[in-house]
């Protein structure tokens, strides 16, 4: 089986655990590992593994256009809206772990096969990742959903300058991913950092309120959700719920990380990588169907 | 500012929000605000308990939205200025600043745990940027270091915060500890220091003095301690106090009073006292704003809601995790059970 | 829009830099913009044939609509900090590369010191492999020279920097800068200067920095308000940008290796009084509120004696002028 060649834009954290995750896979090979500095951790991390690396940024897959088939990105939101356009002219598939959001939105255990007919897969947020899965299991179970709200809670150490100059734009994107998959208009998200020490897991409630349900038919729902995120994120529990008070339906995750290139307690960086990893390999699959 | 200048901020219509769950109406709005004009009361504070933007199933939806409430305040005030309180990661600037600063809210208050003031620096700038007066917010600074809240501080003074005001979110600060952070704030910042009492440990309206006499300008208030679980530095005993002192507050002492027997009719459901669960809620360092939810929490799971305390103590759960409160709940049931 | 004025008997005292190539790094910051502008001039209307090399991390409108179609300006885009190789025939540099934005120091400290610290020691480390290179200006800060109480900061005083706060992020960077540069004269006898750039107010500021000349702009125009925050007593001094161009131009050829600069006006004036030059320029209706909120009076102003006297530069732009096409051009940008 042909092994999908993929490159890793931006060393960072973000792409370097992508990294590691990509070189346990059978479906993914790293063909390129390319960034903007060479003396960055990452690079080093990618140096020793063997893995073949560049200083040009994108331009080292405009040079060497064979190089991959698929792409990550992770620099930035305003150098992803940049290399967007380029890796479609390039016909490279691009999953965006950026908030550019250009692409479609983009959950494995919800909608993975309809992602790999898109060319840009944009993967929302760790809040994202961690509570649309969920809610879109009892969305599909309960009619009549007036108000639906997710709260995330992460710790402080996680969260990074880049996550902290953006705390708006994850709310309002986890919002728009939130109500398109949902079909829920009234939605709300709510963060906070917690700077506990030892650091604390990701965790997320998730509301939803409705007058009429069937309580055992949305926990089915819920558990059949829970192992096809299971699938591809092993530290998926849940902590609390599925319950039913006063009109609304209360469910509380927990995601710890797999501790690859991030810390455990990341496992909110760590849910968007391998939800990344996840739609990559289903498009190595259709790869080697065709 | 002249040296013995200082403002009283009253809070009572948005910390006191908690002692309502949020249900605050606009005739007890309207009210307050025309009765709080009369007593040159130099700001008040509108909206629900957690800020603009907060109302929430996580900590409890308010009876009316941001707008109506900040409308109906505006609609009544004329000198005493408009102020709010703003969380990012429940507020966004699109969502909810906007629409506050075309409403005509004079004062922002941005507020963050006291360890994350990075998180404001978008928000205060915005705001700044619009011309509003933005002050920045360390909540829970009872379980902050002196050395790191002054950092924090700083940071928010950079992105153009034009005071600082520390929040004993859960009334456990003793005098010394007030002490040590004012003055370190204080002898450091380029902008004023203020202080936000409440009274779990009994301690409000000295702590609030301690801060005074530490070169805080800037105290908050609300009338007859209307707030969170044992509530906050009670407004007009502090203004009756600073007679017997050289602080200037400018607020009328008998105005001030009318305002509590104003707000005794018309705010309080009961009178604001130090129940058990607050003196716990003071020693665990545990917000107070969490006190309704985990007696309700601890009546559902059949738990002694003072253990929950304890254990969300030792957790060092900090405002905005009341999700917290059901799962320790529950794993407090299930260790009696066995 | 031509904001320069430079006759061919003063271009003289830079005729050495005709035929040469200058290499910007920061090339898209305030500086870049405006040793853009120079250039420009000095390429289309005398005929100095300057090719300039601007290297940044980002992409800048600005640069991009005035270099379309220019074949003496060209931008690479790079990191300071993983620059490798530039072309061998640059003869001088003038290292630009940080920000000023005290927001972006409080925020991401250590990204900051980063770029300062590794950007300075890529552009040495470049500047080893040019076969021909006259000067290299290393853009420091007037804020090294830490608390002082002189009236005016000459370049042989340095006062008192705490390196154990996060205030000292930008000029505690800045002051290894210096010293690294220094190393590097000191073994392989790179034409190293210092510069310390002190305040600036002119067209191309970026209004978004939280300094106190951009918010008392900005409130005048947008709000027909000034909030001063203290007393209104410290004493500033604002440089117009086309003699900032001019002097760091002067200082590519005259400078003395080894040697600080300051880059400033000594014209000082107090936060109250520009506050009310601003208001008399934007408009009378203007309410200017002074808060009272510290008794800080500090004076940030350099003593521009060396300067003048050993390259022969002044200021040609006082304050007044300087407010005047700023506020002009701040209100078409609007």
């Amino acid at each position: 089986m042909q092994k999908l060649k993929v490159c890793i834009l931006g060393t960072g954290n973000i792409g370097t655990d992508l990294l590691i995750k990509i070189l346990r896979s059978e479906y993914l090979e790293c063909t390129l590992f390319a960034g903007r500095n060479l003396n960055s951790k990452g690079m080093s991390k990618a140096l020793s593994l063997g893995i073949p690396l560049s200083d040009k940024g994108i331009d080292a897959i405009i040079e060497n256009p064979n190089c991959c088939d698929l792409v990550f990105d992770a620099t930035s939101a305003s150098s992803h809206s940049e290399h967007a356009p380029i890796l479609e002219n390039l016909k490279k598939i691009a999953i965006d772990m950026t908030p550019a959001k250009i692409g479609s939105f983009s959950i494995p255990s919800v909608n993975i096969k309809d992602s790999v007919k898109h060319t840009n897969l944009n993967m929302i947020t760790c809040g994202g990742q961690a509570s649309i899965p969920m809610a879109y299991a009892i969305s599909q179970v309960v009619d009549n959903i007036s108000y639906i709200e997710v709260v995330s809670t992460i710790s402080s150490k996680s969260a990074g300058p880049g996550t902290r100059i953006n705390i708006d734009e994850y709310i309002e994107t986890t919002q728009k991913a939130l109500a398109q998959f949902t079909n829920c208009k009234n939605v709300k998200t709510i963060i906070n950092l917690n700077p506990a020490i030892p650091s604390i897991d990701m965790h997320t409630t998730i509301y939803v309120q409705t007058d009429t349900l069937d309580l055992q038919v949305v926990k089915n729902s819920v558990n059949i959700m829970l192992e096809k995120i299971r699938e591809y994120v092993s530290e998926y529990d849940i902590i609390l719920g599925p319950e039913y008070d006063n009109g609304i339906i209360v469910l509380t995750i927990r995601v710890r990380g797999m501790g690859d290139y991030l810390p455990k307690y990341a496992g909110n960086l760590d849910i968007i990588n391998c939800a990344a990893i996840a739609v990559a390999e289903e498009f190595a699959k259709e790869q080697n169907k065709g | 500012m002249d040296n013995n200048k200082v403002i009283i901020y009253d809070v009572s219509l948005r910390d006191g929000s908690h002692a309502i769950s949020h249900q605050l109406t606009k005739e007890q709005i309207s009210k307050y605000a025309q009765a709080s004009e009369k007593a040159n009361i130099y700001a008040i504070e509108v909206g629900h308990g957690n800020g603009l933007g907060a109302s929430s199933l996580l900590v409890g939806q308010s009876k009316l939205n941001d707008e109506v409430m900040l409308r109906t305040a505006k609609e009544n005030l004329l000198n005493t200025k408009l102020g709010i309180h703003v969380i990012p990661g429940f507020a966004t600037i699109n969502n909810d600043i906007k629409k506050a600063i075309e409403i005509g809210v004079d004062i922002f208050r941005v507020a963050c745990h006291s360890t994350e003031a990075d998180t404001t620096q978008r928000h205060i700038s915005y705001i700044r940027d619009r011309g509003k007066e933005v002050y920045g917010l360390l909540m829970s600074s009872h379980m902050t270091s002196a050395d790191i809240l002054l950092e924090e501080a700083i940071k928010m003074q950079t992105y153009g915060a034009e005071a600082i005001v520390l929040l004993d979110s859960a009334g456990s600060m003793l005098p010394h500890d007030v002490k040590e952070r004012v003055e370190l704030m204080s002898n450091n910042l380029k902008i004023p220091v203020g202080f936000h009492g409440h009274n779990n440990l009994g301690l409000a309206v000295s702590n609030s003095i301690v801060a005074l006499d530490s070169g805080a300008k800037i105290v908050d208030a609300s009338i007859k301690g209307f707030g969170a679980g044992a509530g906050n530095t009670q407004l007009e005993v502090l203004v009756g106090l600073l007679t017997k002192y050289d602080y200037k507050t400018n607020i009328d002492l008998y105005g001030v009073l009318d305002l509590a027997t104003l707000a005794d009719s018309l705010l309080l459901k009961e009178a604001i006292t130090i129940s058990p669960l607050s003196v716990v809620s003071g020693l665990s360092k545990v917000f107070s704003g969490f006190s309704k939810h985990i007696t309700r929490i601890s009546t559902k799971y059949n738990v002694d809601p003072r253990d929950v305390f304890f254990e969300l103590g030792r957790q060092q759960v900090i405002a905005g995790q009341e999700d917290k409160i059901i799962d320790v709940a529950m794993k407090l049931s299930k260790t009696k059970g066995k | 829009m031509n904001y320069f004025n430079i006759s061919l008997d003063e271009s003289i005292k830079i005729q050495e830099l005709k035929n040469s190539e200058i290499l910007v790094s920061g090339g898209t910051g305030f500086f870049g913009k405006w040793i853009v502008e120079i250039v420009t001039y000095l390429n289309d209307n005398l005929n100095f044939n300057i090719k300039l090399y601007l290297v940044a991390r980002n992409n800048s409108k600005h640069i991009n609509k005035i270099i379309e179609g220019r074949k003496d300006i060209v931008f690479i885009k790079n990191d300071i900090r993983n620059l490798r190789e530039v072309p061998s025939t640059i003869e001088y540099i003038i290292h630009a590369a940080a920000t000023p934005d005290n927001s972006i120091h409080m925020s991401n400290p250590i990204e900051v010191m980063d770029t300062i610290s590794q950007g300075t020691k890529q552009i040495l480390e470049i500047a080893l492999g040019l076969d021909n290179v006259k000067k290299i200006l290393n853009i420091s800060s007037g804020q090294v020279y830490g608390i002082l109480s002189s009236n005016m900061i000459s370049e042989k005083n340095i006062g008192i920097l705490d390196t154990n706060s996060i205030n000292s992020i930008y000029p505690e960077a800045k002051r290894y800068s210096e010293t690294l540069s220094i190393a590097y004269k000191s073994l392989y006898k790179l034409p190293v200067v210092q510069v310390r750039p002190f305040s600036f107010v002119g067209p191309y500021i970026g209004l978004e920095k939280p300094w106190a000349i951009n918010n008392f702009i900005k409130d005048a125009i947008k709000f027909k308000k000034i909030r001063i925050l203290g007393n209104g007593k410290p004493i500033r001094s604002y440089m117009y940008p086309t003699d900032m161009a001019w002097w760091l131009l002067n200082m590519l050829v005259d400078s003395k290796n080894g040697v600080v600069y300051n880059l400033g006006s000594s014209e000082g004036i107090s936060l109250e009084k520009l506050a009310l030059k601003i208001k008399a320029k934007v408009g009378i209706d203007i309410d200017i509120e002074i808060l009272h909120m510290n008794d800080n009076s500090s004076i940030f102003i350099p003593d521009e004696s060396l300067v003048k006297d050993k390259l022969n530069l002044d200021i040609k732009v006082g304050i007044d002028e300087a407010l005047d096409k700023t506020i002009d051009w701040v209100l078409k940008e609007i």
